[in-house]
This record gives structure tokens, C-alpha cells and sequence, in this order.
């Protein structure tokens, strides 16, 4: 049986890069880093999904 | 609302994972329990984050988003009033009956209680009932996408069934499963930044509170008449027509959700299941149903936001994809999108998953070939789900076609579902309860549930036994009760429906002969030994984690009185 951390975790990690590293652009109701907000607590999670998942090994 | 390459990007990666889970998978699945049951072998984690997230479809986020912005944080009675108690309930007392009895579905559990035509009834309806409901969240979603991404209805529904029919056919519920545990966290990571920023925009909980209307913001205050708040209704029928019938209803007896606690690896994580569910269920109304609430107070700011109009009214199902359009870039749109997209594809998976289990077991094998080998019960697992996927797309196809018929048959659902509670608590917790009670009490509780809506009108629904009897004099015009809203009807017709169901089935079960004691041991409370496990730790035992479920519930119902 797969350890399914390891996905969901490859999953956010990359979408938390991919989220992270997008240039800086304002949604038309707030000025605020939306995509780095929301992408490094993705980041974080992914992260220790596949912690979790290396540790059990 | 346009979408940009990243956005398309995130929602491939989406699809290319949930299929590689699905291949992953695969390879483990040897029989018709791996297929259809996963041979009870799925971790405790994953089975409560799943139990959580086959609920979790279109109605559930876009649906509860909506209720928050018509009806403010009474909306939360749904998860703190009915879902999160009624989740401890089936953990703690009923989960040994299911679980412990070897049914490999609810179906089957009632035919070890009662007998075949009660199992019967219960299957054919739950079939049905599921692939409509699959057909509606199917619908849901290709509207959905027609509106905001101007995508054909036709591509998103074949896209969307497509995958997954190809990650359900591949791994069957294991897969399922697994891939509602990724949806689950989707939906959780790409909502969650919508509440807060909407929250912030709106100058914080106080900032809302100063632009909306006291009731949109408090639980219980305004619930001593029907008349104070914007549902219509009092608090005896949101406690027991809400918080008792409807939600144990459907988290106690549901297939579709009980199916993920019976996949469990052990008695003690089938019951744990539903208990760790409820620690994020309670979360769940500041995601879902705080950004509505936060939609409405926005359109009253004049800061570039208002609700979508609809008719003379407003449209109130919109209020998350337009919330997502204004606060979300390219990129985070695209999170969010896929998080819709995985809502609407772990409601559509929990619906398949589990009618394709109720047709080869209680239908196929119960009544059209009883003895085959195992290998054909699992080709005939595959074949329903196929078959199941092709008869949601063509009750998605109705539903577009025939809206009103889609609005009867999820009617006539609910009054199935609705008696539902009464036969279980009496079949699990009463041993007297006889097959004809169960059986007869069923058909009553439904004909009680279609009677007082034919004989009720709320916003223009329900009173339809007039049009179908004019000249009988049914009733005259005080006879009929008129509800001040379609939620309080509900809550009154589930009420009728589960007191008939009750009682007849109390009144027959009397009258006819019970089973034997000896074919009841391990299915009904005082003849099974309940499973102890007093050498665990406490947060490994059911109770006690319900207890602290319970105590957080009650600190969120004093807060947000």
C-alpha cells in the first residue's frame, strides 16, 4: 500500500513553489501577496506531509 | 472570469495525481472486497479525513457559502447542531453494530436485522438516490464552470467523469478514498484564504457585524420564534427537526459516509472514524460559510463587490465564485478552482463508490446470481461503476433539461431518508423490533413525509395535494400551515416523517413476531459485547475524544450564541 503522505505531500510542495515564486499581482479587492500567502503555508504542509512520510521509513 | 496558464497548470497537476493514485492502487486490488469494501484495511486518518470529504461536494461548499450569505452563521447549526453530534453518535453506539456485524454494506446490516425486502427497499432507493445525486452535483458543476469560465457544459461533465471513472475503476473505494483525503486538503488550503481576506476587507468580525444586521451573526439568539430570523424557523424544529432527524438521518444511516468507517483497519478505528471527522468538521462553517456571510456585508460597502442579481432577488449560489474572482490572482484562482473541481469530483467518487458496492452486493448477488465465483462479482463491481458514472451523466443531462423533475426527485428522496433514523435507532437499540415493523414503519414514515409537504406550502412549494384533488376539499385555506421558509418545511415534514416511522414501526413490531436472540447477537445493544479497549490512551478511544468534541462544541455554540 502506498504511504499516501508522499503524494499530497509532492502535490503541495510543488504547487507552494509554484504559488511562491509567481511575480507579485494584485486581485482587484486587495493589494495583499495573495499567491505568497497562500502558497507557503502549502509550502509548510506539503513539507511535513513528506516528513511524516520519510520518517516512517 | 479568466484563467491563465498557471491556473490551467495547477488543475493538470490536479488530475495527473489523482490518476496516479488511482494507478498506484491498482496493482492491490485482487477481489471483490479490495474493490468494493478495501478489505478493511484503510488507516484510521485517512478513513475520518474521508468521512469528512465524501460529504464535502458541490452542495456542501458552494451550497453552505450560499446559506451563509442568506441565512448568516445560523448556518452553522448544520455542523454544530446537527453533523458534529450526530458523527459522535454513529462512532460511539453505532459503529459496533456496523462494523462488528461483518455487513459489507447498510443495505446488508438490515437484512441481517430485519429481513430481505426491508434490505430491499433500503438498496433500490439508496441506488437510485445516489446516482441522482451524482447526476445533480454533476450538473451543478458544468453550470458552474459554463458561468464563470464560460466552458462548454457538455466538456466539464465528461472531463470531470471521465477521471473520475478512470481512478475509481482502477483502485475502486481504496482509491476513492485516498484521493478524497487530497481533495480534502484542497479544499481546505484553497478556501481557507478566501474567508480571511474576505473577513479583512470587510474590517474584521466587528467590521461585518457593523454592516449586517445582528441575526446574521449569532446562532441561537434570534431562535425563540420563527418570525426573528431570516430561516423561519423555531428552535424545538431546528433542534429536532435539524439537529436530530436530518443529521442523524444522514450521518447515522448514509451509505455514502458509513462506507469510509467500515473500510477501517480495526473495530477501534471504524469507531475512532466519525469521532476524529468531527474535530475539522467543527472548522469547516469558518470556511465555508463565513466568505457568504462576509459577501453579503461586502455588497453593502460599496467597495467594487456585490452579489449577482437573480430575478428580484439575489443570487445567492454565486457567492463564491465571484468572491474568488475578486480576491484571488492568477494562481491562487487556480488553487481555488481545483479545489471546486476536487468538491465536486470526491462528491461525484462517494456516489459511485458506493452505489457500485450496494448493486453487486445486496441487488446482484442478493437477487440476480447468488453463488459465482469472486472474480465475477468483482467484473461486475467494475461494470457498475461504469454503469453508474453513464446514468449520473444522463441524470445530469435530465437534470438540465427537466429542472423541476430533479426538484421532485430530490424531494422524494428526502422523504425516504427521513424515517431512516427511526428504523435503525429501534432496529440497533430495541430488540422487539421485527422485520414487518421496520418494513411497514419505512413506507409509512415516507407516505407521512409526502403528506405534509402536499398538505404545507412554503415560497410557493409544497400544497400540491390541492392541485391533485381540487374538488375534494382537502383542506380550506387555515387547514394548510404556510412555513415562512422551504428549511422550516423540511425540518417539519423530516419531524412528521421520523415520528410516523417510529411509531408504526413500535405498533407492528408488537403485533408480529420477533427474531430469535440467537440471530441478533452481535446486530442489536444488549445482546453484543460492546468492544472495550480500557489499556488504549484516551485519544485512541472513542469516548473520550467525543467527550472533548463535545466540550469545543459547546464553547463554539456560547461564543457565537
Amino acid at each position: 500500500m502506498i504511504d499516501l503522505r508522499t503524494p499530497i505531500g509532492i502535490f503541495f510542495v510543488i504547487v507552494g513553489l509554484a504559488l511562491v515564486a509567481m511575480p507579485f499581482e494584485p486581485a482587484q479587492l486587495t493589494s495583499s501577496k495573495v499567491n505568497l500567502y497562500g502558497g507557503l503555508p502549502m509550502l509548510l504542509f506539503g513539507g511535513v506531509m513528506l516528513w511524516l512520510a520519510w520518517r516512517k521509513r | 472570469m479568466a484563467l491563465g496558464f498557471v491556473d490551467y497548470a495547477i488543475l493538470a497537476l490536479y488530475f495527473a495525481f489523482v490518476l496516479g493514485i488511482g494507478f498506484l492502487i491498482r496493482r492491490r486490488v485482487q477481489s471483490s472486497e479490495d474493490f468494493l469494501t478495501s478489505h478493511r484495511s484503510v488507516p484510521v486518518w485517512i478513513t475520518s479525513l474521508a468521512f469528512l470529504a465524501a460529504n464535502l461536494g458541490a452542495q456542501e461548499v458552494v451550497g453552505m457559502c450560499a446559506s451563509g450569505a442568506k441565512y448568516g452563521l445560523m448556518t452553522a447549526h448544520f455542523y454544530w447542531l446537527g453533523a458534529v453530534p450526530a458523527m459522535l453518535f454513529v462512532g460511539v453506539f453505532m459503529m459496533p453494530f456496523y462494523y462488528g456485524s461483518r455487513a459489507r454494506s447498510v443495505p446488508e446490516y438490515l437484512k441481517l436485522r430485519f429481513d430481505e425486502k426491508t434490505r430491499v427497499l433500503n438498496a433500490a432507493t439508496f441506488a437510485v438516490m445516489t446516482l441522482f445525486s451524482s447526476g445533480v452535483s454533476m450538473y451543478a458543476l458544468g453550470k458552474l464552470f459554463q458561468l464563470v469560465l464560460g466552458w462548454e457544459f457538455t466538456n466539464s461533465i465528461l472531463l470531470s467523469a471521465a477521471i473520475v471513472l478512470v481512478y475509481t475503476f482502477l483502485g475502486g473505494l481504496t482509491s476513492a478514498i485516498y484521493n478524497e483525503v487530497l481533495q480534502f486538503f484542497l479544499i481546505v488550503l484553497g478556501f481557507s484564504p478566501l474567508a480571511i481576506l474576505a473577513v479583512i476587507k470587510c474590517g474584521g468580525w466587528s467590521g461585518m457585524a457593523a454592516r449586517l444586521p445582528a441575526v446574521m451573526l449569532e446562532t441561537w439568539r434570534y431562535t425563540g420564534s420563527s418570525s426573528e430570523n431570516p430561516m423561519g424557523v423555531e428552535i424545538f424544529g431546528l433542534a429536532a427537526g435539524l439537529g436530530f432527524v436530518l443529521s442523524f438521518g444522514y450521518w447515522c444511516t448514509d451509505f455514502l459516509v458509513i462506507q469510509r468507517a467500515m473500510a477501517a483497519n480495526s473495530m477501534s478505528a471504524a469507531r475512532r472514524t466519525p469521532v476524529l471527522a468531527a474535530f475539522p468538521k467543527m472548522v469547516m462553517p469558518f470556511i465555508v460559510i463565513v466568505p457568504g456571510i462576509a459577501a453579503l456585508a461586502l455588497s453593502h460597502m460599496g467597495v467594487g463587490y456585490s452579489l449577482p442579481s437573480k430575478g428580484d432577488g439575489l443570487d445567492y449560489d454565486q457567492a463564491l465564485t465571484t468572491l474568488m474572482a475578486k480576491f484571488y490572482p492568477s494562481g491562487m484562482l487556480g488553487v481555488g478552482l481545483t479545489a471546486l473541481m476536487a468538491s465536486f469530483m470526491s462528491g461525484m467518487a462517494g456516489n459511485v463508490t458506493a452505489f457500485n458496492t450496494v448493486f453487486t452486493y445486496d441487488l446482484y448477488q442478493g437477487h440476480i446470481r447468488k453463488n459465482a465465483p469472486d472474480r465475477h462479482y468483482l467484473w461486475v463491481g467494475r461494470a457498475s461503476t461504469v454503469g453508474g458514472i453513464a446514468l449520473s451523466i444522463a441524470a445530469a443531462y435530465l437534470a438540465q433539461r427537466y429542472n423541476n423533475i430533479m426538484d421532485v426527485l430530490q424531494l422524494v428522496f428526502s422523504f425516504v431518508n427521513a424515517p431512516l433514523f427511526a428504523t435503525f435507532l429501534l432496529g440497533m437499540f430495541w430488540k422487539r423490533t421485527t422485520g414487518h415493523g421496520a418494513f411497514t414503519g419505512l413506507l409509512c414514515g415516507t407516505a407521512a413525509a409526502a403528506a405534509t409537504h402536499g398538505l404545507t406550502v412554503a415560497e410557493g412549494k409544497g400544497g400540491w395535494l390541492e392541485a391533485l384533488y381540487p374538488g375534494a376539499a382537502l383542506y380550506h385555506g387555515s387547514a394548510v400551515h404556510t412555513f415562512p421558509s422551504t428549511m422550516a418545511q423540511n425540518f417539519w415534514i423530516a419531524i412528521f416523517a421520523w415520528s410516523a416511522c417510529f411509531t408504526v414501526t413500535i405498533a407492528v413490531s408488537l403485533l408480529t413476531a420477533p427474531k430469535p436472540e440467537g440471530e441478533l447477537r452481535g446486530l442489536v445493544y444488549g445482546l453484543t459485547d460492546l468492544p472495550r479497549d480500557p489499556e488504549e490512551p484516551w485519544y485512541r478511544r472513542p469516548a473520550p475524544l467525543a467527550l472533548v468534541v463535545c466540550v469545543i462544541l459547546v464553547i463554539l455554540n456560547v461564543i457565537f450564541w
